[in-house]
């Protein structure tokens, strides 16, 4: 996997988007829960006035979000999710993947510059809120 | 294009611009009246070559325009001339092929569709197998869609509600603008003017963004009349289905959802609404039942009535609604929803009209029913013309904004005494006992501890009732109802949400669901016996839903009856009606008629001068509350100070009860 990746940090690790599932990246603002929602889903947002579902990106990964700063809009068809991340490194050309990884939403991880970089499965992401349980 | 391609264009070009010339001196002397046969002869030969070489090098849009005016003449020599008419449109199509043949196609589709008008005759395209080139691309529906009155083009319905997106937060934005621009205002009038100006153009473009999501009826309808022709053919019934209003207007998620609901209506109606021909004879009645379906406009909501001729529900059932105050809708629905054991006609009717009526109110929608014995129904579901739009009430739990539909809100009130009700606490609403939840409990989270009085809102549907405890109410207000996005579709719970003016997100809730969690099912009718009270007849005035209910909660908690208007003429009208009234509670700012002209009525009415009026004003309006004096208010109490004891001392100490 190589081309244009944004690159993200979550919990002082790097991790990186394939540029053509990002629509955008914005400030992570007021969050509303929504109660009964699944639990990768932490709540909704304003998003210039369109009701955006927001991912935990961090617990789905495994991991504890420092502070989640910027959310990454990714795009799958119809589905679309804020995923939530401490902040955002830089866009640019990622070196192929060179290290297999164990995780459901990552595809495989690179190195830049002497750091490991995940490389997230955007599809998986967005493909994993399978069946919400209802409220109450 | 290789080098001879290009030669061979150019040859072309050549060849027909000498057919060009020869057709439009022949086309001028037939106009003169100095030709015959010989010179249509010409030019349909000149028409037919131009074609054929056009199509043999795939300049496709050309060879059309040829073909058509090959096709005109072809008229013209049957007619044994060219009709006077024709003149002018062949000669502009001469010159639309000129240019055609040197790449400019814009003109050719509307020549080729005018062409065509002149006798009727469709225009004979050639196969589409051929390359593109100058006039390549197929033309049929393009010369449609620009030769017709009412052009139309598609746009994807997501897009349509982007642009919603947008539209709607460019008017919060310009309040908010407003709101923060404030004192400047004030000493500008000319900017003020502009701000206002504005406001209104955002609202007429939201609007017209609305009414792109909305789509005629008769997108759904195409079904019925075979659908109702099989289930009569089903039942062995004579049945005739007339449809009128097919061009009534709805959202187009209201389309996809509702053509299930009709056909049950239909089927209802066929099933257990016709009679056998034979019954139908006997009884005066034409052998076919009619069932007419019928939608228009009814203020904001849009009315799809189905009518039939049948034998209607029984006149114990109307008895029944009468007695106990319900409507025929709810006890219909109830029956075929709880008693499936008694199948008779009568609960037969109901079967599945529960699933009709909740889906109707998830939109915010009602159901309505009408019937006489022996002469037929009426089934009326009411929709709001957009999802888009939604009247919702708004209040807070936890510091987060919430909403309903105002469509499933009985009342509004507050908490004074709380009952049990199997060991969990209800309200007790002049005798009807209501269970009574924490929303934080209901939706599965948790929230700060509730005000020891707190205020709850009484959603109502089926039949049920659930108080849902909150923290505060906001008002009722019209929101933009929006999606909470594909990955959330099919969670249950919620409608959607809606932006505050503030930005901030007030999650709708789904009010059926609400009644159907754990502590909802348990509404229960208890008759007990009111007790009979002497207290105050009071008339409680106010534009606001929610302050109004408040009052009248308050006040009925207290023994007093209580009457409601909307505005100060409604209000008036009452007072009129009502002989024993004893006391007016009266906001001041409503539309209509505001509180001060209703005080100002009131004193001036003979018969009610001495009425008792207490001015409801909002804290540190003094000026309100000079003229209220003025004008003879009896009392005045603040909004924002409202509480129970003041509300109740006032009236106490005006009526001495």
């Amino acid at each position: 996997v190589s081309g244009v990746h944004v690159r993200v940090r979550i919990a002082r690790e790097q991790y990186a988007l394939p540029v053509e599932r990002v629509l955008e990246v914005a400030e992570l603002g007021a969050l509303t829960p929504v109660p009964g929602s699944s639990p990768q889903i932490i709540g909704v947002c304003n998003l210039r006035g369109q009701v955006v579902p927001v991912m935990a990106l961090a617990s789905m990964l495994g991991l504890v979000a420092q502070e989640p700063d910027r959310i990454v809009i990714a795009e799958l068809g119809e589905r679309r999710a804020g995923l939530a991340v401490d902040a955002v490194v830089d866009v640019g050309e990622l070196p192929d993947a060179s290290e297999q990884v164990d995780s459901p939403y990552l595809t495989g991880a690179a190195l830049v510059d002497g750091v490991l970089v995940g490389i997230l499965d955007a599809d998986a992401i967005l493909s994993s809120v399978e069946s919400p349980e209802p409220p109450a | 294009l290789s080098p001879s391609d290009e030669e061979i264009h150019e040859l072309v070009r050549q060849e027909a611009g000498d057919c060009l010339q020869r057709m439009e001196s022949n086309l001028l002397a037939l106009e003169s009246g100095g030709g015959g046969a010989g010179e249509v002869d010409a030019i349909l030969r000149d028409a037919h070559s131009i074609k054929g070489s056009a199509a043999m090098i795939g300049w496709r849009k050309a060879a059309d325009l040829a073909s058509a005016v090959e096709d005109s003449m072809e008229q013209a020599r049957e007619r044994g001339g060219l009709p006077a008419e024709f003149v002018d449109p062949l000669l502009r199509a001469v010159d639309a092929l000129g240019r055609a043949l040197e790449g400019e196609t814009e003109a050719v589709a509307p020549i080729v569709e005018e062409l065509a008008s002149l006798g009727g005759a469709e225009p004979e395209g050639d196969g589409s197998s051929m390359a593109d080139g100058p006039g390549g691309a197929p033309s049929r529906e393009t010369a449609a869609g620009s030769g017709a009155g009412q052009a139309t083009i598609r746009i994807s319905a997501a897009k349509v509600d982007r642009m919603l997106d947008v539209v709607g937060e460019t008017v919060l934005y310009h309040r908010r603008l407003e709101h923060s621009l404030g004192d400047t205002l004030r000493d500008g009038r000319q900017a003020s003017e502009e701000l206002d100006m504005g406001e209104q153009l955002l609202d007429e473009l939201q609007d017209s963004v609305i009414q792109m999501r909305t789509l005629p009826l008769s997108t759904i309808t195409a079904s019925f009349p075979r659908a109702t022709r099989d289930l009569a053919s089903q039942e062995g019934k004579e049945v005739e289905l007339t449809i009128d209003g097919t061009e009534t207007q709805l959202d187009r998620v209201i389309l996809e959802g509702i053509s299930e609901a009709i056909v049950h209506v239909l089927r209802n109606a066929v099933a257990h609404g016709i009679e056998e021909a034979d019954e139908r004879e006997a009884a005066g009645k034409p052998r076919a039942g009619r069932i007419e379906l019928r939608a228009e406009p009814r203020g904001r909501m849009v009315a799809i009535q189905v009518a039939d001729d049948g034998r209607g529900v029984s006149a114990d059932l109307l008895a029944r609604a009468e007695e106990e105050e319900g409507s025929l809708a709810d006890i219909l629905a109830e029956t075929g929803f709880s008693t499936a054991e008694r199948v008779t006609d009568v609960a037969g009717r109901g079967v599945g009209l529960d699933a009709v009526k909740r889906h109707v109110e998830s939109l915010g929608g009602g159901l309505e029913l009408q019937s006489r014995p022996g002469r037929g129904t009426e089934v009326t579901l009411l929709l709001p013309v957009t999802l888009a739009l939604m009247r919702v009430l708004l209040f807070e739990r936890g510091g987060r904004p919430f909403g309903l539909p105002m469509s499933s809100v009985g009342r509004v009130v507050a908490v004074a005494d709380t009952t049990s009700l199997g060991n969990r606490p209800a309200l007790d609403l002049e005798g009807q006992v209501v269970p009574l939840s924490d929303l934080a409990t209901l939706i599965g989270t948790a929230g700060p501890p509730l005000a020891e009085h707190p205020q709850a809102v009484v959603v109502e549907s089926l039949g049920r009732s659930l108080a849902v405890a909150c923290d505060e109410l906001l008002g009722d207000e019209e929101v933009v109802i929006k999606s909470l996005g594909a990955i959330m579709a099919g969670m249950p719970g919620y409608l959607g949400a809606a932006i505050l003016g503030d930005g901030r997100i007030a999650l709708v809730l789904d009010p059926n669901h609400l009644l159907k969690a754990p502590l909802g099912a348990m509404a229960l009718d208890q008759p007990d016996e009111t007790e009979e009270t002497t207290h105050t007849r009071v008339l409680v005035v106010d534009d606001q839903f929610a302050a109004r209910e408040l009052q009248r909660s308050i006040l009925e908690a207290a023994g007093h009856r209580v009457e409601v208007a909307g505005d100060g003429r409604e209000a008036l009208r009452l007072i009129g009606e009502l002989a024993d009234l004893d006391l007016v509670l009266t906001d001041v700012q409503m539309p209509e008629m505001d509180g001060f002209e209703l005080l100002e009525a009131i004193r001036a009415d003979d018969e009610h001068s001495s009425l008792p009026v207490v001015i409801v004003t909002t804290l540190g309006d003094e000026d309100s509350r000079r003229r209220g004096v003025e004008g003879g208010a009896d009392a005045y109490i603040v909004k924002e100070e409202f509480d129970q004891q003041t509300l109740l001392g006032t009236i106490e100490r005006l009526t001495g009860r």
